[in-house]
């Protein structure tokens, strides 16, 4: 099957001024203490006093960057909303659980149940767009956002007129589930400047991050920069399984390595991944460019968000900046780009965007 | 009775998160859904809890439940009469 699902919008509320997309690396945000928090936004804009002051920050963020990325693209009513979470709204679920044990499951309040739930973002913006579609929440920890993309590619392929899809991630960071993941080893021991990440690569762990990433998809090209072409997920595979699936996958497409001008790469700085990243880096050819993003997003399931936003921003602006230059490659086209996105527990995520101008 | 309405009124504040909304800022006769505070369904689930909560008052049936939760004025009376704790 080969659907192409067009980025008609994108918009992104993460550790760095995505949100403002004109701003992006204006400065660079950084941390010290292993956790990249998201930016605020004016949420107002999108959400009545009434229902803000109930909602979690991670409802707001969803919320917000899922309605702005409808603006962006011109859609007031989607055709479908497909969202990906790892864990929904943390907060919420956290507040339900104390209040279950401090009131000994008595007298329970019911917004943080309520706003717990994963699929409250979608309902949010069901509401506030009034759409009766279709509405799906994928929660499959690191491909959570990529089963998303592969629901929209079937449910495009389904489709016999112009259909546009609000298409998305979020997840979100807190001290207890930092305190928790710490625990077992996701973050690196010491302390470390987040943007220099990569330079920590011999160390075990990573930082943690969160993020809201948004993107209306259609069937139809209108004045998209680019479009999804394949989705490939890969669960702990070996270092020759995943070159062989990326071949493949290029040759499905009719590409070859040195095609490839681009890799944005979700190397997260965890030494446990070395066995991937290295060989994945060796291979590319020397026409393509590296990029990666966890320095700025930090890692968390669905940080391929963040890639997928990044790798729309670098086709509209049609430069890449020299913050986000890990090799600099031969090829000054922006034609063809890979997101490889490796999680902690070794999930793999390729995923094939190509321009959509002539 | 004074004492209990202001009391009500912050708690009533917290519980719902009403931002930035002081205690003298809300009549005690004020309707509390539609026009006045302007709650919605959602908020008499958290008033019932903040009632159990507080005063150990459960309130079981419905209809009884929109009369006392009128206005801080009605939930104080029923608070007076009615409290365990």
């Amino acid at each position: 099957m080969k659907q192409l699902l067009y980025i008609s919008a994108a918009c992104s509320i993460s550790p760095q001024h995505t949100y403002d997309a004109e701003n992006f690396l204006r400065p660079v945000v950084t941390s010290d203490s292993s956790k990249l928090y998201s930016l605020d936004a004016d949420y107002s804009k999108y959400i009545s006093p009434v229902a803000i002051r109930r909602m979690s920050r991670i409802l707001k963020q969803g919320i917000t960057a899922g309605m702005k990325c409808l603006e962006d693209a011109g859609v007031k009513t989607p055709d479908a909303i497909i969202i990906g979470t790892a864990r929904g709204s943390v907060t919420d679920m956290e507040n339900f659980l104390k209040d279950m044990i401090n009131m000994q499951e008595e007298a329970l309040t019911p917004t943080g149940f309520i706003q717990s739930t994963y699929n409250s973002v979608n309902g949010w913006l069901a509401m506030l767009t009034k759409c009766t579609g279709y509405n799906q929440t994928f929660v499959h920890r690191g491909f959570s956002l990529e089963l998303c993309l592969l629901d929209v590619q079937l449910l495009l392929a389904e489709a016999t007129e112009t259909k546009h899809i609000l298409a998305g991630g979020f997840d979100e960071l807190t001290e207890e589930y930092f305190t928790i993941r710490n625990k077992i080893g996701h973050y690196k021991d010491h302390p470390l400047d987040s943007f220099s990440l990569l330079s920590h690569y011999h160390t075990p762990g990573s930082i943690a991050g969160e993020g809201a990433h948004f993107f209306t998809l259609s069937n139809e090209n209108k004045n998209a920069a680019c479009a999804i072409y394949s989705v490939k997920m890969l669960q702990t595979p070996g270092s020759e399984e995943l070159q062989s699936s990326i071949q493949g996958l290029l040759s499905e497409n009719g590409l070859t390595n040195e095609d490839i001008d681009i890799l944005v790469c979700g190397m997260n700085g965890d030494s446990r991944n070395h066995f991937l990243i290295d060989p994945l880096i060796a291979g590319c050819s020397g026409n393509t460019t590296i990029v990666t993003f966890k320095q700025l997003s930090g890692e968390y399931d669905t940080a391929s968000g963040f890639g997928l936003w990044l790798t729309n921003y670098l086709f509209t602006h049609r430069q890449v900046p020299a913050e986000l230059i890990y090799k600099q490659g031969a090829s000054d086209k922006i034609k063809n780009i890979l997101i490889c996105n490796v999680t902690i527990a070794n999930c793999v995520a390729v995923i094939l965007v190509k321009s959509a101008r002539p | 009775m004074e004492d209990l309405k202001r009391t009500l009124k912050q708690q009533i504040i917290d519980s719902l998160n009403l931002q930035g909304m002081k205690p003298e800022e809300i009549d005690d006769n004020a309707p509390l859904f539609g026009d006045g505070l302007g709650l919605d369904s959602i908020d008499s689930l958290e008033l019932m809890v903040l009632l159990e909560r507080n005063y150990g008052i459960k309130i079981e049936d419905a209809r009884e439940g929109r009369k006392i939760l009128t206005s801080v004025q009605t939930m104080a009376e029923y608070i007076q009469q009615h409290r365990k704790i």
